[in-house]
């Protein structure tokens, strides 16, 4: 990105929201400010950065502005003099070889103050930590080409600093071999620039720089799913023509990129990435062949598994209909362009990628492409139940569909049997990762498309009377996981929620009507007040409302307590409240 | 000439969004309370990257009106 175009777009419309970032370094960041305003503003157009620049020179002391002034989000950018003044260019003070092992004492100081103070920081505030993007001066008498015993101990303790800071809960680490690819580490310094105006980066590696940064503080949301193709796609050759046996993914067989696909697909698997497969093939063949041991991706974790001759936009419609999610969360991996553009004209919102059979470098460079569509920063226990849950969920509704003998539809019979368990637990925790999760990536039972921040979720919690409650879900037929979350306040008998999501895994239990009564109870109020907004895809909250409110158009709807006792079916969970 | 103007005041509409387009061919650090220094140093970052040209530290001094930066980019060839 070039200064000019950072300039024009880091200047947001005026009804965007405001997301105020604190920028932590030690030197004058200057450019850097104004490209991560546009990359952030890039990556998510409906906020408005505003990034305010910490103490020059001191970067702890800008850490306890960042714990002080609770931002939206903070960067910490170190180079390395400041983990020791004397390890920068501008200060040129002299440092004799003798004082080497006072200058590692002092980084070694300055690790424990600098991670002491990061905790404190990002208690409240997402936090994201840079470590040095130029190269380590010159400080022994060592030649350029041999690593010093003086530099290697300055290495450890930055990694040491880094490992510890990654495990803290709202630090993220920017990635050193994604930023050495976009922004080659030799092309980075600008010393005219930084004796000048101590600002030390060329402009490119200041934009690359910013973008990285970007996607670490506020990362675009995940995709959900993912289905592959079989035949040199998940392994190399054709089942219909070598057979069960033949079909390869080893060294032996040129094939290791498709080994290492594999390992890749049940990597997501394991964060919760929903599989399938869609390929055009005999049924029966690739059920065998997806039971051979040796799959590095077990075929337990492909689900629906689609192998026939239809069209795989038929094959694709039929696994979107089973997940139950939108084709803007899911990409299509196959290695025929034909095949590719099909799916991808009937689902043109579809992120449809080919897979490079013969060309190795680019399907390592596909794996990483997907690596970062794919990728979140914390995986949660909830993410690993997802396929369970999905195929939990599928034998719920197989066995929810009545049989002709029923007479009735049987559906309250069907929910009493079902032995349904929902905890229902009340809040004000905004470090709940999985609620936030929950509201920004629920489209369709969502009160009003509502998305937030880290920092707004936290500002939104820490109101005055506000609430958040969270629902737990299980069933004979499995565990869900946590899937709803309501937020709002109460203030004085007004009882205002003002975020509502539920899994579309959790329709058809009456788990929202729990919900709606779980607040009545706990607030003892006669309405409640529901921030509502139509989406293009919130029908089906709009649904569950029409039984209590008639036709929903208003942006605020009411509740009352007699209309949702009158119109409320039976509800048979066993419910525990927290 | 009138491609080099025009190239500049992109430049400094950049750096000064408030101005509107009369304001900028007669602006100066003394017309725009916001000119201070950083602004300088952006705006010599801009025209180096608008331009492709590498400017001296020490022509920084011209950077402080419309007029004084035309006339620098001319004096250096800037558009011929």
């Amino acid at each position: 990105m070039k200064l000019m175009e950072a300039l024009r777009l880091a200047r947001a419309p005026a009804d965007a929201e405001p997301f105020p970032v604190f920028l932590a370094c030690g030197f004058t960041p200057l450019h850097l400010a104004s490209f991560l305003a546009a990359h952030l503003r890039r990556l998510h157009p409906r906020l408005a950065p505003v990034v305010s620049v910490g103490l020059y020179g001191d970067v702890p002391g800008s850490l306890i502005r960042i714990a002080e002034q609770q931002p939206a989000a903070a960067v910490v950018l170190l180079e390395w003099a400041d983990l020791d003044p004397r390890l920068g260019r501008r200060s040129a003070a002299g440092v004799a070889l003798a004082d080497l092992p006072d200058v590692l004492a002092g980084v070694q100081e300055r690790v424990e103050l600098l991670l002491a103070r990061l905790g404190a920081a990002a208690e409240r505030v997402p936090t994201a930590l840079c470590p040095p993007t130029l190269p380590l001066p010159a400080m022994s008498a060592a030649a350029g080409w041999q690593a010093h015993g003086f530099e290697l101990r300055m290495q450890a303790e930055l990694a040491g600093l880094l490992a510890t800071a990654a495990e803290m809960p709202n630090v993220r680490v920017l990635a050193s071999r994604r930023l050495d690819r976009v922004s080659p580490p030799g092309a980075r310094l600008d010393p005219r620039s930084e004796f000048l105006s101590d600002f030390p980066y060329r402009l490119e590696h200041a934009s690359a720089l910013a973008e990285q940064l970007a996607a670490l503080l506020a990362p675009p949301p995940p995709l959900k799913g993912l289905i592959t193709d079989l035949d040199d796609t998940l392994w190399r050759g054709l089942l219909g023509e070598v057979g069960v046996a033949g079909v390869h993914w080893n060294l032996e067989g040129h094939s290791q990129v498709h080994a290492l696909y594999q390992q890749m697909l049940r990597r997501l698997s394991e964060a919760g990435v929903l599989l399938a497969v869609a390929s055009k093939n005999d049924g029966e063949l690739v059920r065998v062949a997806l039971t051979r041991e040796d799959l590095v991706v077990s075929d337990a974790r492909f689900f629906p598994v689609e192998a026939h001759w239809s069209p795989k936009s038929e094959s694709v419609a039929r696994i979107l209909r089973a997940w139950n999610i939108g084709a803007d969360a899911v990409a299509f991996v196959d290695d025929s362009p034909i095949e590719l553009a099909e799916v991808g004209e009937a689902f043109p919102d579809l992120l449809c990628l080919r897979f490079p059979t013969d060309d190795e470098g680019a399907a390592l460079d596909l794996m990483e492409q997907l690596q970062d569509r794919f990728g979140k920063p914390t995986v949660r226990s909830e993410d690993a139940l997802r396929a369970v849950s999905l195929r939990a969920d599928q034998e719920f509704r197989r066995a929810s569909t009545p049989s002709p003998s029923d007479g009735g539809d049987g559906t309250d019979t069907f929910l009493a049997r079902a032995d349904a368990h929902v905890v229902l637990e009340f809040s004000t925790d905004p470090t709940d990762g999985r609620a936030l999760e929950l509201v920004n990536k629920t489209n369709q039972f969502n009160l009003n498309g509502r998305r937030y921040t880290e920092g707004a979720w936290r500002d939104e919690l820490t109101k005055v009377g506000s609430f958040l409650l969270t629902v737990t879900y299980q069933d004979r037929f499995g565990p869900l996981g946590k899937i709803a979350v309501l937020t709002g306040r109460c203030d004085g008998a007004e009882v205002r929620v003002t975020s509502w999501v539920m899994s579309c895994r959790a329709f058809a239990r009456r788990i929202e009507h729990r919900c709606v009564e779980a607040l009545f109870q706990r607030f003892a109020t006669e309405q409640l007040v529901l921030e509502y907004a139509a989406t293009p895809r919130n029908g089906p909250l709009r649904e569950f409302l029409t039984p209590y409110l008639g036709d929903v158009t208003a942006s605020e709807c009411v509740l009352r307590r007699d209309d949702f006792d009158r119109h409320c079916p039976p509800l048979f969970h066993h419910v525990e409240v927290r | 000439m009138e491609e080099l103007r025009e190239r500049l005041s992109q430049c400094v509409a950049a750096v000064f969004p408030d101005l509107t387009p009369q304001e900028i061919p007669v602006a100066s650090v003394a017309s725009v309370s916001n000119w201070d220094s950083m602004a300088t140093v952006t705006l010599h970052t801009l025209v180096q990257e608008e331009f492709g040209i590498e400017i001296d530290p020490d022509d920084l001094e011209q950077f402080v009106s419309y007029e004084l930066i035309l006339a620098y980019l001319q004096e250096a060839g800037v558009g011929r």
